[in-house]
C-alpha cells in the first residue's frame, strides 16, 4: 500500500486540530506514526533531514516519520516523506524563542563523557558562552556555546546522531 | 553487503558518477556545502548531507569532514570525482584506515605522482621519453643546468599542478630571479620550494593517454585524447583519438604508459600526460593524473567503454569487465567545455542564474551537465556548466555535428563561453588540426583564431 505526500498532509492536518501526543496507524505495511512535541519513536528513521519536507504541508503542532515493512538503510532524500519529529518543531518558533545550529558536520554529544550528566537540560537558563554540547568531527571534539543567553526549552537531536552544517541542535528561549 | 558510496564532489561530475552507481545497484550519499543543498546531484543521490559552508576549504576541501561523513553514514566506498580532494593521499589513508575503498589509486601511487619531480624520475628510471631537465641544489648548477638544456625553459615547482607553480624562461638573464620567485611561491602555495627546470617547447600537441588497472593484474590502456586547445593551462576542448600522431608515436605513448601503470600496480582509472613536439616529432611525459578526468566522455564515446563503471569495479576488488583486446576505437569524438564565463572579459567567472537552458538533441550527441532552467548558478565554485560531446564517423563529422550542436544550443541569463566554443570549433586551424597549446591565448589575445 502506497500514501502520497497529498494523503500525508491531509491527515496531519485533520490531526492537528485534536488533542492529542502520539498518533500511531497500521494497515498491511504501512504504518503511520505522529507525534506532537519532543515524543520520538523507537522505529522513526535515524537520520533526520535538516529542513523537513513535511514543512509547507500543514503540520503545524505535529511531526511526522513514517516507514515501510522494511525500512531503507539509508534515508530517502528530503523529498521523500521522512523527517524527523524534532525538526518539524523549527517551523513553530515562538517569538522569543531562537535557534543553535550546528557549525559543522559531525557527532553530537551532549555530555563532556559517556554517563556524564548533559552539558544542559530543558528548563535551564543559560549565558551567552555556556557550552551547549560537543561536534565530534574525526576524534577532534569542539564545544558549541548558545551565542545568546536563554533558556533551553527543546534539545532537537539525540545524542550520538549525525549533525549536518547549518543543523537546529537547540530551541533556547530569550531572557525577557 | 550493499555497496554505498560517498560521493565527495559537485557538479556535473557528481551527477556522472551517481548515475554510474544507480546502474550498478550501489546506494549513494552525496556530501555538498550549503550552497549545493538543491543541485542536481542533490535531487539524484540516495542521501544528502550538507558537510559545511559554501566556501570549498568549509565544505569539499575538509578532509576531516568528508571522512567523518562518510563514515557516519555508513558508506564502503569513496569517490573523490576530480579536482578537490581527488589527489590527496591522507584522505586515501583515512579512507584506508576505516576500512572504506578508496576509488582511486593507493596512497603510495598518490605519493608518487604527486610530486612531479619523482614522477619525472620514475618516468625516466622506465625509459619513458621526458624533456631534458632536472633539478639543482644552487645558483651555479641551476645556471649550468639551464645551459644544458637550452632556453627557453620551464620552472616548474614539483607540487605544482593545473598550470600554477609555472615560470617560462627566455634568457639567462631572467633565469636566477624566476628560479627564487618560482621557489618561493611553491613553499607558499604548495608547502614545499622544489622546483625544477625542464626544456619548454614552443609548438607543441597535450596528448594524454587513458589508463585502466584491476586488482587482478589487467592493465590495459584506452587509446589517447587530444587536447590541445587550451588557455592558461586549462583545457576547452577535448577529443579522441588524437588526429596528430603516427602509429609509431601512438605506439611509444601506449607503451610508457603501461609501463608506468605497472610499476605502480595501478588500480583504477589514470592518465598519462605528453607533450608531442610537431616540429620535432619528439613524445615528451609530462605528468600523471591519478583520477578520473574531466574529458573521460570522449574515450566512453570512441570505445563504448564506461570508465567510472570499470573504475568503481576495480575499486571495488573485481576484474575490470574488458581486455585489451576488447578495446578498438571507432570513430571521433570532441568535447567542448561550456563555462560560465565571459570570453569578452578575460574569461571572467559569470556566476547567475540559468534562465534558458535548452540543450541540443540528436544522433552523436551527449551532453554532461548538473544545469536545469532556473539553476542559480553559485560563484563559489569552478565555471563547469557541462561537457558537450559529439560523435562522428571520423573527426570532420565530429566537427560538423559540433558546429550544429553548438547553435542549437540555447542559454540565456548567464553568459557563457559559447560564442568562443563556436569561433573555436569554426576556426580553420582547428579544422586543419593545426592548433598547438598556445594558439587559444594568441587567438583569445588577437579577438581573431586563424
Amino acid at each position: 500500500m502506497d500514501i502520497d505526500l497529498e494523503e500525508l498532509a491531509a491527515i496531519i492536518e485533520l490531526l492537528d486540530k485534536t488533542d492529542f501526543t502520539q498518533f500511531r496507524f497500521e494497515k498491511g505495511d504501512l504504518r503511520i506514526a505522529v507525534s506532537r512535541g519532543e515524543a520520538l519513536f523507537p522505529q522513526a528513521i535515524g537520520s533526520i533531514a535538516p529542513e523537513g519536507a513535511v514543512r509547507g504541508h500543514g503540520t503545524a503542532g505535529a511531526a511526522v516519520a513514517s516507514t515501510v515493512a522494511a525500512p531503507a538503510s539509508i534515508a530517502p532524500s528530503p523529498s521523500a516523506a521522512a523527517a524527523g519529529p524534532a525538526v518539524a518543531s523549527v517551523d513553530e518558533l515562538a517569538a522569543d524563542e531562537f535557534l543553535v545550529r550546528s557549525p559543522m558536520l559531525g557527532t553530537f554529544y551532549s555530555a563532556p563523557k559517556p554517563g556524564e550528566p548533559a552539558f544542559v537540560q530543558p528548563g535551564e537558563d543559560v549565558q551567552s558562552d555556556a557550552v551547549l554540547c560537543i561536534i565530534e568531527v574525526m576524534k577532534l571534539m569542539n564545544s558549541v556555546s548558545a551565542g545568546e543567553a536563554g533558556t533551553i526549552r527543546r534539545v532537537l537531536v539525540r545524542d550520538g546522531d549525525l549533525v549536518e552544517y547549518d543543523q537546529p541542535l537547540f530551541v533556547l528561549g530569550r531572557t525577557p | 553487503m550493499t555497496c554505498r558510496v560517498f560521493v565527495a564532489n559537485r557538479g556535473e561530475i557528481a551527477v556522472r558518477i551517481i548515475e554510474a552507481c544507480d546502474r550498478l545497484g550501489y546506494e549513494t550519499v552525496l556530501g555538498v556545502s550549503r550552497a549545493d543543498r538543491s543541485s542536481l546531484a542533490a535531487r539524484r543521490a540516495g542521501r544528502t548531507v550538507v558537510l559545511g559552508g559554501p566556501q570549498s576549504r568549509e565544505s569539499y576541501l575538509s578532509v576531516d569532514t568528508v571522512l567523518h561523513a562518510a563514515i557516519a553514514t555508513g558508506c564502503t566506498a569513496l569517490h573523490p570525482g576530480y579536482g578537490f580532494l581527488s589527489e590527496r593521499p591522507d584522505l586515501a589513508r583515512g579512507c584506508a584506515e576505516e576500512g572504506i575503498v578508496f576509488v582511486g589509486p593507493s596512497p603510495e601511487a598518490l605519493d608518487a605522482l604527486g610530486d612531479k619531480l619523482s614522477a619525472r624520475a620514475l618516468a625516466k628510471r622506465l625509459g619513458v621519453p621526458v624533456s631534458p631537465g632536472g633539478t639543482a641544489e644552487n645558483w651555479e648548477e641551476v645556471s649550468r643546468l639551464a645551459d644544458d638544456i637550452g632556453f627557453p625553459v620551464l620552472v616548474k615547482a614539483a607540487y605544482g599542478g593545473g598550470g600554477r607553480g609555472m615560470k617560462l624562461v627566455h634568457t639567462a638573464a631572467d633565469l636566477a630571479d624566476a628560479w627564487s620567485v618560482a621557489s618561493s611561491e611553491a613553499a607558499a602555495a604548495f608547502g614545499d620550494g622544489t622546483v625544477f627546470l625542464e626544456r619548454y617547447v614552443t609548438d607543441a600537441k597535450h596528448i594524454e593517454v587513458q589508463i585502466l588497472g584491476d586488482r587482478h593484474g589487467n592493465q590495459i590502456h584506452l587509446g589517447e585524447r587530444e587536447c590541445s586547445v587550451q588557455y592558461r593551462y586549462q583545457k576547452v576542448v577535448e577529443e579522441s583519438p588524437s588526429s596528430s600522431i603516427d602509429g609509431a608515436t601512438r605506439e611509444v605513448m601506449t607503451t610508457s604508459a603501461l609501463k608506468i601503470a605497472a610499476e605502480l600496480d595501478y588500480v583504477g582509472l589514470g592518465t598519462v600526460e605528453f607533450l608531442y613536439n610537431v616540429e620535432t616529432g619528439d613524445v615528451a611525459f609530462l605528468e600523471v593524473n591519478p583520477r578520473l578526468q574531466v574529458e573521460h566522455p570522449v574515450t566512453e564515446q570512441v570505445t563504448g567503454i564506461d570508465l567510472v563503471r570499470q573504475q568503481l569495479l576495480a575499486a571495488l576488488g573485481e576484474p575490470i569487465e574488458i581486455t585489451q583486446n576488447d578495446v578498438t576505437v571507432d570513430g571521433h569524438a570532441i568535447e567542448v567545455r561550456i563555462t560560465a564565463q565571459d570570453p569578452d572579459r578575460g574569461l571572467a567567472p559569470t556566476p547567475g542564474t540559468v534562465a534558458v537552458w535548452r540543450p541540443p538533441v540528436g544522433g552523436g550527441i551527449r551532453l554532461d551537465s548538473h544545469i536545469f532552467e532556473g539553476y542559480d548558478f553559485p560563484p563559489f565554485y569552478d565555471a563547469l556548466m557541462g561537457k558537450l560531446v559529439t560523435w562522428g564517423p571520423d573527426r570532420a563529422a565530429a566537427v560538423t555535428r559540433m558546429k550544429g550542436a553548438l547553435d542549437d544550443f540555447v542559454i540565456g541569463g548567464v553568459i557563457t563561453s559559447q560564442p568562443l566554443l563556436r569561433r573555436i570549433i569554426a576556426a580553420p586551424a582547428f579544422a586543419a588540426n593545426t592548433v598547438t597549446t598556445h594558439w587559444l591565448g594568441d587567438a583569445i589575445l588577437d579577438g581573431v583564431p586563424s
